[in-house]
């Protein structure tokens, strides 16, 4: 690859601008508004403005930021920004609408990994701040990692068999969104039908929303981890949770709806982007507004029973070949 | 213009933190009434927080016994600037009903500066969040002043 | 031929260490002859494996160094030979760089025991009987070697023994671990009968045509014999005791090198002597004792409350990963392995450090003692991040690449043999490493972040000739996740097309052509591809990130937050939330910590835990009916 000013602005502008840090944001602060909106509207509220997101982030950005006596101070400061970074980065790997800013670099393992690493962020910056609630909140966190990692797994691996043939495997989300192109959506392959259910359960986890926040519960638990964050990096978490809710309803609509291709590739961003929305509305807005919190061993009971089932039947049926 | 954009949000998203000082329980159902369908201040941008290391405004309620004291005046000590702190009810101005006894040691602005003051033995909904949007309001102010 | 320099190498690097250890005995009253020779026998031993890199690793040659002179004579391997093939120089650099780090670490470490020449000799003698196994040519002496290096290991175990859990430990472990060099020592016999020499090349060369009954029982008890070594399933209950006992820098060693004479000892009898690897029933059985290893004590370390003995039973966690991808016979499984390994020893070495470092500033390592101790000692914590992250494969460090060749390799084996259970086995090791992630989050949680006691106020940073070698540990942690390709380039491609090229390590030991004569199938894979299913180029990753981090920072600095002003109740400002209550301690430790996790498997770790009660004599058995199991296993199905 050889390297020239031109190249080196593209990618600063693929990384600073589309799709990374400023779209990721907005488009993410955006369906959190909407999530609101929508949540609001199913329980007869009139709910707050789609803005309400954008608000409270700059609001934020406007506090005072407290560190507390006890917090080792470093990493306490550091985890939101490592946290919010890493999600951007992963936004540039997941394609949208078939647009990739770094082409052949995305791996579905990577990509399970580097999911982690914004809800590490979350777990030793709480950790970091000395407040037992914190520490409650930290333990139920990781908990809630454990309890989804299992049917996320299973149903990367479900894809990644789907798509791979003559024994030639593919863990590469490029790869999965070419045969798509060529061979349908995956949803609408019937043997992945259970895995996508799977997928749709593990995204409100992933993001910890409702009925899965077990980790960040503000009515038991004080937010958790979260509970002495104030000013600027409570306003990075908020944004981190927001761009959050985008890279993973993208990422479901690369691994089940990347078969959407109209020629133009404006029109299949705009349609991605839509199909995000759509995915956020069903499976955080209606969830949420249809339950009440779970018990922290309840969700890791209900995704290593149901969820991790479905996902399984899934990759057992794609793997005896029906 | 980002300053601007700041002190905007401000009056846009107040988040309230929910101090009981001893409170006989009926204002805590009022202000939570207010958050209900019929109220829903949340069109507002009100949201009820669990820590008050995230609230803007500070709701207290209760004509702060001898006990909570302490607790109370900790706590509000804990909100990060701008805040804006609003008595709901009548008990933390006057202590109401409860003055006089050996246990009550409010008034609260004895011990802390206070903002807005929503009276009433409850207050309507309605007035707590007219209370809620003057409070909003001094918030804005508050930042433009800094 | 004409000797080169170099090929003196091995044999100088082993007595270097001995050698170094008998100077220790001698000039034992004088601590700088003792710090001297210490380090010139490490350092010496660790530069010249390093320059055995450009001959052995990049040439490809294969170093044959007969002692005395003695080469074969008619056919027969009499003398003893050293052979070094790039196997045995990955093994070795990993050894001596492990004995290196924890030797410059253990001259402050030990500063509050007595009898510190002892433990240099045994150190010494430790270290040089590993490098001994992994640079030897000869069966016997491995056996040997394996010998002086379990009891110099048994001896550094109960180093500090006036504490009885030590001595016990120290106990426990000659006991078990008897069973594997007596296994060893059977199978070597066997061995010996059949074939007429001790010779590894040769009789690699012969083992097949003389295939026997009694040559698969020698087969069976060199497994379970070097099993033990690495601590496999169900040997495990006696590493954990004798890394929670033993000093934190042999800890080191018992863990990061200890270990991989095992892991050798497995590559050397599957892929080498017998050449069994190959065979399906084989590599089924090594991928389940990996993955059952993994598994089983991952859920043990989460139910710790030590921080060194939640450490250990990660340790063999980790080498169930490392053999679970042997286990494959792929080369993507073979490089993962060896990556995996290598990057084992690194983290793994660096969390002992730190534990050891929390034991040396506070004198405990149990879990629900300490806390907050980021505050006083943020090196450490740092470090003990690092080594965290890269055990849990967090990107970009270390493990995340091994991690995932590992479970490629697994799938990609699936695929092949299109069996799901394979692909199960990806499944576990992807929770097993979240569940790794978890008992991390506990340490963290439970020792360097939250509330500090009151009797550590007092406590300072690590002294800085202990943190030197942890960040050299550390940053060859994010080094050698950073640059895969020069670790293939250098270590690993070599490395793994040596394990399936035994027929050149034949031929080096024994003459060209020896291997062609003698046996009648050689398949030979000379130059494996490795071919990735997906793509990790850690350095753009990284590159983006700091891009990215940059901006951030840039942003933030812009909306500078206002100081904090001084008001009329400043002074409970900036305590901790707790409901409005005095900023009482109120540590939230391990014993609390997953309780959801816990609750939901109850079952299972009540049973795990009590089948782990310490009765020596239930571990012994354990091991023997392991191994009647494997010898069983190997008559059925081989």
């Amino acid at each position: 690859m050889s390297i020239d000013i031109n190249t080196i602005l593209m990618y600063l502008l693929y990384a600073l601008v589309f799709p990374g840090l400023l779209f990721s944001s907005v488009f993410g602060l955006w369906l959190a508004g909407v999530d609101r909106k929508v949540v609001a509207r199913m329980q007869k509220r009139i709910g707050p403005p789609i803005m309400q997101p954008t608000y409270d982030f700059f609001k934020l950005l406007g506090k005072e930021t407290i560190i507390p006596a006890n917090a080792a101070t470093t990493t306490f400061m550091l985890a939101p920004y490592v946290g919010l970074v890493s999600l951007v980065v992963l936004a540039l790997f997941i394609p949208v609408g078939g647009f990739q800013a770094f082409g052949g670099m995305a791996d579905i393992v990577v990509v399970l990994y580097l999911l982690t690493i914004p809800s590490l962020s979350i777990i030793f910056g709480g950790s970091a701040s000395g407040n037992p609630f914190a520490g409650v909140g930290v333990s139920r966190s990781m908990v809630a990692i454990m309890a989804y990692e299992l049917p996320l797994i299973l149903v990367l691996l479900a894809v990644s068999k789907a798509v791979s043939g003559n024994g030639m495997l593919t863990f590469s989300l490029e790869g999965i969104t070419t045969y798509q192109k060529l061979n349908g959506s995956l949803l609408f392959d019937w043997r992945l039908l259970p895995a996508a259910v799977a997928m749709l359960l593990v995204i409100p986890c992933e993001v910890g929303s409702h009925p899965f926040d077990v980790g960040e519960a503000e009515t038991e638990i004080c937010e958790g981890p979260l509970v002495e964050y104030s000013g600027a990096p409570l306003a990075v978490f908020k944004l981190s949770h927001a761009i959050k809710m985008f890279v993973m309803t993208a990422l479901f609509a690369a691994l089940f709806l990347g078969g959407i291709a109209t020629g133009m590739l404006w029109l299949d961003i705009v349609i991605a982007l839509l199909i995000c929305t759509v995915v956020t509305i069903i499976c955080m807005s209606f969830l949420h507004a249809i339950t009440a919190r779970l018990k922290v061993e309840q969700v890791f009971k209900f995704f290593w029973t149901v969820v991790s089932g479905l996902a399984l039947v899934s990759l057992i049926l794609v793997w005896i070949g029906i | 213009m980002f300053k601007k954009i700041i002190e905007n949000s401000m009056a846009k998203s107040p988040w309230l933190f929910h101090i009981n000082a001893g409170s006989c329980n009926g204002c805590d159902i009022e202000l939570v009434a207010v958050l209900t369908p019929k109220y829903d201040a949340e069109r507002l941008g009100f949201k009820l927080t669990g820590s008050p290391r995230h609230a803007d405004i500070v709701v207290v309620t209760g004509p702060v016994t001898a006990q909570s004291k302490e607790r109370v005046i900790r706590t509000i000590a804990q909100v990060p600037d701008p805040k804006v702190i609003v008595t709901l009810g009548s008990c933390p101005r006057s202590c109401n009903v409860f003055k006089g006894s050996y246990s009550v040691v409010g008034p609260l602005d004895n011990y802390v500066d206070i903002d807005v003051s929503i009276a009433g033995c409850a207050p309507k909904p309605e007035a707590i969040i007219d209370g809620l949007a003057l409070a909003a309001a001094v918030l804005k102010e508050k930042r433009r002043a800094k | 031929m004409s000797m080169q320099y170099y090929q003196h190498f091995p044999v100088l690097s082993i007595m270097i260490l001995f050698l170094g250890a008998f100077l220790v005995a001698l000039f034992h009253k004088s601590r700088f002859m003792r710090t001297f020779i210490t380090s010139v026998a490490v350092i010496g031993s660790f530069a010249m494996m390093i320059a055995l890199i450009k001959p052995v690793m990049l040439n490809g040659e294969i170093i044959t160094y007969w002692l005395g002179g003695r080469v074969p004579d008619g056919g027969y391997a009499i003398g003893i030979a050293l052979e070094v093939d790039a196997v045995s120089l990955f093994f070795g650099i990993l050894v001596s760089l492990a004995v290196l780090l924890s030797g410059l670490y253990s001259f402050r470490y030990t500063k509050q025991d007595d009898a510190r020449d002892k433990f240099f000799t045994l150190y010494l003698m430790l270290a040089g009987g590993v490098m001994g196994i992994v640079l030897s040519g000869d069966l016997f002496n491995i056996y040997v070697m394996l010998e002086v290096m379990t009891f110099a290991a048994v001896a550094l175990t109960a180093y500090r023994s006036w504490n009885p859990n030590a001595r016990e430990a120290a106990f426990k472990y000659l006991v078990v671990g008897s069973i594997g060099s007596s296994s060893v020592l059977l199978g070597i016999a066997l061995i010996y009968a059949n074939c007429h020499t001790l010779n590894l090349a040769q009789i690699s060369a012969l083992a097949m045509s003389k295939m026997n009954p009694s040559m698969l029982l020698a087969f069976a008890l060199l497994f379970v014999g070097f099993g033990t070594k690495a601590f496999m399933v169900p040997f495990h209950p006696i590493a954990a005791d004798a890394h929670a006992a033993a000093p934190s820098s042999v800890s080191v060693l018992i863990s990061g090198v200890f270990t991989k004479t095992g892991v050798y000892g497995i590559i050397r009898v599957c892929y080498f002597l017998f050449r069994t690897m190959g065979m399906p029933a084989v590599q089924t059985g090594v991928v389940l004792i990996g993955s059952v290893s993994m598994f089983l004590c991952v859920t043990m370390a989460l139910n710790q409350h030590d921080f060194k003995r939640l450490l250990a039973f990660h340790s063999i966690s980790q080498i169930g990963y490392i053999l679970t991808s042997l286990g494959l016979c792929t080369a993507l499984g073979i490089a993962g392995g060896l990556y995996h390994a290598i990057n084992h020893t690194l983290f793994k070495g660096l969390l002992f450090l730190t534990a050891g470092a929390v034991l040396y500033s506070t004198g405990t390592t149990k879990l629900e003692k300490l806390g907050g101790l980021a505050k006083k000692m943020p090196q450490t914590a740092a470090l003990f991040m690092i080594g965290a992250f890269s055990i849990s494969g967090v990107p970009p460090f270390n493990g995340f690449v091994s991690k995932w060749m590992i479970y490629q390799a697994t799938y990609e084996k699936a695929m092949e043999t299109g069996s799901i259970g394979y692909a199960l086995v990806t499944v576990l090791a992807v929770v097993t490493s979240v569940l790794t992630l978890a008992s991390f989050v506990k340490v963290g949680q439970s020792v360097f972040f939250g509330e500090m006691p009151i009797e550590y106020q007092n406590v300072k940073e690590t002294p800085a000739s202990m943190l030197v070698p942890m960040w050299i540990m550390a940053g060859l942690c994010l080094a050698t996740g950073l640059l895969p390709n020069l670790m293939f380039k250098y270590l690993l491609g070599p490395a793994t097309g040596a394990v399936l090229n035994s027929p050149a390590y034949i031929d080096s030991a024994m003459g060209a052509g020896y291997a062609a004569s003698q046996m009648p199938d050689m398949s030979l894979m000379a130059d494996p591809v490795i071919v990735f299913a997906g793509a990790w180029k850690p350095l753009s990753w990284l590159l983006l990130f700091v891009i990215i981090l940059a901006a951030v920072a840039l942003a933030s600095l812009m909306s500078k937050k206002r100081t904090s002003e001084s008001g009329a109740v400043i002074d409970s400002k900036h305590d901790t939330f707790f409901g409005g209550e005095e900023n009482t301690f109120s540590q939230v430790a391990s014993g609390d910590l997953f309780w959801g996790f816990k609750h939901n498997m109850r079952k299972y770790l009540g049973f795990m835990s009590n089948a782990h009660n310490g009765i020596t004599n239930e571990y012994v058995t354990w091991g023997v009916v392991d191994l009647a199991i494997i010898i069983v296993y190997c008559f059925i199905f081989i």
